[in-house]
């Protein structure tokens, strides 16, 4: 998780990014920020998420709770 | 579906681009964006500059003027055309086509066999295929090929997802028989279910354009278009990518019996450079044998950006040379294409700007 959650705070060019932090606050978070995301998921943990996925997810925690279901899927 | 053909090559590659060039740095102003986030997204995606056609320029001026600088400098002969294909989803009319109209400028024989296809990005290898295919009949000895797009004037300069990424350009590829007899090995895979991952609506018979689909609306993520603009979903182009290019490349080196160590050169459809970037990641191939500079230097040009990435990458070895190469075409449709075969010695390979 703490891994991930660097990933992510890289992508958002933030110093840090929390679990329970809302993804969409950040103002880095837009379409680039989407398909980077998608992009890392891809290569370093072989899910494949859509844009439409998205729209369920608020936290970082949240989006660690789907890649783990698509993980053991 | 795979294909085999023996005894074809391609004999020459001309990529025609507009000579207005666009940059990125001053179109970033139209979009609904902070500066810095679209100066990110240039950084990542390689957007830089562009090229663009002025006026109502269509595809046919842009063929007809790169088939003209090969007649009047003795590279192409207008009466040995047997075929001209002409593969672009941005046709000058609905009828006649627009091979007609090539056709009737440059005074081709009216036995030569003139189609137009719907294709989007993967049209060169698909052209290619339907090029060979043509050249498996024993009358046929040369096949010309044109790949061809002008979607900038189908693209909102208020749609930060497709419009930095356009760029116009029409590719002119002869083919003829080869003594040398190599067999080339292609696929062809599609997918219609997800086909509105790659849009138009309006302009066609389904939704004819109008007042109300010229409207600009906000498409909900700061984005402003109208229907008759085209859409892109990224997100799920950048999936259909990853998931779906790999295993086809794999199956055509597979039939070819090659390794990706024994490609030169792997030449893509040119969407943009990170897709580019991870897909070779995918692939495990180093980006040194992946041209993905063309979205930089000139914008994507759909079926046009294979022949533009070799041109404008490769003309010495092309013309001086030869190398192994694999091609892969990827986009509307879905549309997904491969197909490995050597390249070069060529007549020519070069990029002319139409004036």
């Amino acid at each position: 998780m703490n891994e991930f959650l660097q990933k992510i705070a890289q992508i958002l060019e933030a110093g840090q990014v929390a679990e329970a932090d809302d993804l969409k606050a950040f103002p880095q978070w837009d379409s680039l920020a989407v398909l980077s995301v998608i992009a890392m998921l891809d290569a370093d943990y072989s899910v494949n998420l859509k844009a439409s996925d998205f729209g369920e997810i608020k936290s970082a925690g949240d989006l660690w709770r789907l890649v783990e279901s698509k993980r053991s899927a | 579906m795979k294909f085999t053909f023996r005894g074809k090559k391609i004999s020459g590659v001309l990529t025609v681009v507009p000579a207005n060039e666009k940059l990125f740095i001053e179109e970033m102003r139209n979009f609904n964006f902070p500066e810095g986030r679209s100066l990110k997204l240039a950084e990542v995606m390689g957007y830089k500059k562009r090229r663009q056609v002025t006026g109502n320029v269509c595809v046919s001026d842009l063929a007809v003027f790169g088939l003209k600088s090969l007649f009047d400098r003795g590279l192409l002969k207008p009466e040995e055309i047997d075929a001209l294909l002409v593969f672009s989803i941005c046709p000058d009319h609905f009828v006649p086509s627009t091979s007609n109209i090539i056709q009737g400028k440059l005074g081709l024989r009216h036995d030569a066999v003139c189609l137009d296809i719907n294709q989007a990005c993967a049209g060169f290898v698909i052209g290619l295929i339907q090029a060979f295919m043509l050249l498996d009949q024993p009358a046929f000895r040369k096949v010309v090929l044109v790949n061809g797009d002008v979607l900038s004037r189908r693209a909102s300069p208020k749609d930060r997802n497709i419009f930095p990424l356009i760029g116009d350009a029409a590719t002119i590829t002869v083919l003829e028989r080869d003594p040398a007899d190599e067999t080339i090995h292609a696929e062809v895979r599609m997918d219609g279910s997800r086909s509105d991952a790659l849009l138009v609506p309006a302009g066609g018979f389904r939704q004819p354009s109008c007042a109300e689909t010229a409207i600009m609306k906000d498409a909900g993520d700061n984005n402003f278009r109208a229907d008759d603009h085209l859409r892109m979903d990224g997100t799920a182009i950048f999936n259909f990518v990853q998931l779906e290019v790999p295993p086809l490349i794999d199956s055509v080196l597979g039939a070819a019996g090659l390794t990706t160590d024994q490609i030169d050169y792997f030449l893509f459809h040119q969407p943009n450079r990170f897709m580019l970037q991870k897909l070779a990641d995918k692939l495990k191939i180093p980006h040194a044998r992946v041209p993905m500079n063309v979205v930089e230097n000139f914008g994507n040009s759909g079926g046009a950006s294979i022949p533009t990435a070799i041109s404008f990458n490769l003309a010495d070895q092309a013309k001086n040379g030869r190398f192994r190469a694999c091609l892969a075409g990827f986009g509307g449709g879905l549309a997904w294409a491969a197909m490995q075969l050597g390249i070069g010695p060529l007549e020519f390979c070069e990029i002319i700007d139409f004036p």
